[in-house]
């Protein structure tokens, strides 16, 4: 205990030493409080967008590839370039990877229903078959009046659907219809009808073998829905089956119950995550391997994710050189300072020994007045890092986004980007980077300026302590007197 | 019985080849004044970090209480059973005379209850008042700081008194009162006393006076 007070008054004693140290190290902290806050937050924003767009695998079909395969398969003259189709059974195989954390299904068939009469009945349905062959002989395909969506639920999310009554579906054989349908036939929560649709086998060669299946499924509708999605999407063809108020909205698995694989009928599509960004390239060589056609790449969504996040990832990278090397030529002028401290002191160590206090104990004395000086520098260099962290933030991304706007801003870098998922393909708006960053001090950055700044301290008073243990109290008076 | 026994000591500084101090033996009692006198580098003062226990022997043992100095902790030794008065003072400049001597009883784990009043009072004893003793060492005069210099080196009570040259930066006056506490210490509170002196003052009131020369040590007075 009579050590610290020791300490303590020793830091009042030689003020102007103490306050020359102070001065390096409020430095050092100030530096570090900022480097830190920028440091954790941007890679919080940046782990947060890896797992919003990296991790998302796209299934992408290759331009070039296609136009290859295209070329190759030619008939007189004619190219005709075509993505392959990626079968059901291949994406509900693709999910079984150990690279995923995750692997989203959606499935859906068309079905018909005789005691419910569809929207826009009058403008027909939809055959889901080309001709088809039975025993050699053309069949007239079925139209569809129906379509049933299994696990499609992403317009409740976007607030485009909203249950009005009942819930939603979460057993096999429970569906959820519009409110627009109901009210047309009259359907209530809890009323139960009976769906047909068709599964066809298809033949091998002569395409004159195939084969029909009815398929059945017995649905209770548990909930009705409001619906203020476009009832057609754009430029599509308009009659029953097309129109969205016709949707039949259930689970996935209740869809693939009848689900055989290399027949025609259900269409599975699937989004998967991968754990880590990184994982894919092995995720990619597996699907290959699983026999997924070569004209497809597999890949991330690196390009939203590096235009949004580029700059704040150069904004963290400046202020992690900035904190190293403003520790590494603040741990050397302390170093430089504590040795020379020390050798104004030696005398005053030599008498302690003499008066037999004890190694250890001079050592401790000498660690707590660092520490003391530091903790003094720490509350004022947190708080004054704190409200500095903010502005340089600000200047410091305005920066990157520039440089970063000058390197895009050449002939054909710039405009927006395809962003396709697995089995859908679509255009991503342009997007842009982050241009505000909040920096906060989180606990973990506060745990982590504690650290650093123990770490000085100990480093400090160790540079000190080295020097002074080599001596024998005899020799530092004898110097001296 | 001795306090302090000598027995065959010898040093020699580390790469010198003359050797400081050849085969003393000397013992030193509790309740008596001793002086050792001396030409300049005799060996005096070597003798005296001896004793102290800030420096060890090359040869030979220096026992107290009966155990070498070269087996028990010598830092504890210094904390407790000796108190040293030295020649330039040695006292922590930027420190005030009552923190310096607070310091030197929490060193030695001093179990006064109100140390800063003990402090007060020791001061008073050597002729330091309250007003002096809040004052930094560094603005005392010499013969202060050899008074606070005294003080410490009786603070915690210690069996042994060493004073190197005590008087030596003192005026008349201040030597003789400084003297008259170092005697009082051993005839009255019953302390072993050596000091280290040029001074004849000085040895005027040994019990027992000893002289170094040529590395030996020689009894000259003994009562």
């Amino acid at each position: 205990m009579y050590i610290l007070q020791n300490a303590f008054r020793n830091v009042l004693r030689n003020k102007g030493r103490n306050a020359l140290i102070g001065t390096i190290i409020f430095v050092i902290i100030v530096s570090t409080v900022v480097a830190l806050m920028i440091n954790n937050t941007t890679g919080n924003i940046i782990d947060d967008y890896k797992s919003r767009f990296a991790s998302v695998v796209s299934i992408v079909p290759n331009m070039d590839r296609m136009r290859e395969e295209a070329m190759k398969n030619s008939e007189g003259g004619r190219v005709r370039v075509q993505a392959p189709i990626i079968p059901s059974e291949q994406y509900m195989e693709f999910g079984n990877s150990e690279y995923l954390y995750n692997a989203v299904y959606r499935a859906s068939t068309a079905i018909n229903c005789d005691d419910i009469k569809a929207i826009d009945t009058d403008l027909g349905g939809q055959p889901m078959q080309g001709t088809v062959f039975v025993n050699g002989e053309a069949i007239v395909p079925t139209s569809f009046m129906f379509s049933l969506q299994g696990n499609k639920f992403e317009d409740f999310k976007e607030g485009l659907r909203d249950l009005a009554e009942g819930r939603m579906p979460e057993s096999l054989n429970e569906c959820i219809i519009s409110s627009d349908l109901a009210e047309l036939n009259g359907i209530s929560v809890g009323d139960t009808f009976s769906f047909t649709s068709e599964i066809v086998f298809k033949g091998s060669s002569s395409m004159t073998d195939n084969q029909i299946f009815e398929t059945r499924y017995e649905l209770t509708v548990v909930g009705i829905y409001y619906d203020a999605t476009n009832e057609y999407t754009m430029g599509g063809r308009k009659n029953a089956y097309t129109n969205r108020r016709n949707e039949i909205l259930t689970t996935y698995e209740t869809v693939i119950v009848p689900f055989v694989p290399d027949h025609n009928g259900i269409t599975v599509s699937a989004t998967y995550y991968v754990e880590n960004p990184d994982m894919i390239s092995a995720f990619a060589e597996e699907l290959y391997a699983k026999g997924l056609s070569p004209i497809f790449d597999v890949k991330t969504d690196e390009s939203s994710y590096n235009k949004i996040i580029g700059p704040v990832e150069g904004l963290r990278s400046i202020s992690i050189t900035f904190m190293i090397i403003v520790l590494i030529f603040g741990g050397v002028i302390i170093a430089l300072l504590s040795s020379i401290a020390i050798r104004e002191r030696k005398y005053e160590i030599g008498v302690l020994r003499a008066m037999g206090m004890k190694k250890h104990k001079v050592a401790f004395g000498l660690w707590s007045e660092m520490l003391i000086i530091t903790c003094l520098c720490l509350v004022i260099g947190l708080s004054i890092g704190t409200l500095v962290a903010q502005p340089v933030t600000n200047v410091l991304l305005a920066q990157q986004i520039e440089a970063a706007q000058s390197a895009v801003s050449t002939p054909g870098m710039a405009g927006g980007m395809m962003m396709a998922s697995a089995g859908t393909m679509s255009t991503s708006p342009s997007v842009t980077p982050l241009s505000e960053i909040d920096i906060l001090l989180g606990m973990n950055t506060v745990l982590q300026i504690i650290g650093i700044a123990l770490l000085l301290a100990t480093f400090a008073a160790l540079i000190s302590i080295s020097r002074i243990t080599k001596y024998e109290p005899i020799k530092i008076l004898m110097e001296r007197n | 019985m001795s306090v302090l026994a000598l027995k065959n000591v010898t040093y020699k500084y580390e790469g010198a080849s003359k050797t400081v101090l050849k085969g003393i033996d000397a013992e030193f009692k509790a309740g008596k004044v001793y002086t050792i006198v001396g030409k300049s580098g005799a060996g005096k003062s070597t003798l005296l970090s001896l004793i102290a226990g800030l420096d060890v022997s090359t040869g030979g043992e220096i026992l107290y209480s009966g155990e070498n100095l070269k087996t028990i902790n010598r830092d504890d030794y210094r904390a407790k059973s000796i108190g040293v008065i030295f020649q330039s003072f040695n006292l922590l400049l930027t420190a005030t005379a009552v923190e310096n001597i607070i310091l030197s009883m929490n060193i030695s784990g001093s179990r006064e209850k109100d140390k800063k009043a003990y402090t007060y009072a020791l001061l008073q004893k050597v002729g330091i008042d309250r007003e002096t003793a809040d004052r930094k060492v560094l603005k005392l005069s010499g013969g202060e700081q050899q008074r606070v210099g005294i003080a410490r080196a009786l603070s915690h009570d210690p069996d042994i008194i060493i004073a190197d040259e005590p008087t030596g930066n003192l005026d008349r006056d201040t030597a003789a009162e400084i003297l008259k506490i170092l005697t009082s210490l051993a005839h009255n509170d019953g302390k072993c006393v050596i000091i280290v002196t040029h001074s004849r003052n000085v040895t005027s009131v040994a019990d027992e006076i000893w002289g170094i020369s040529d590395g030996k040590l020689i009894s000259v007075k003994h009562h």
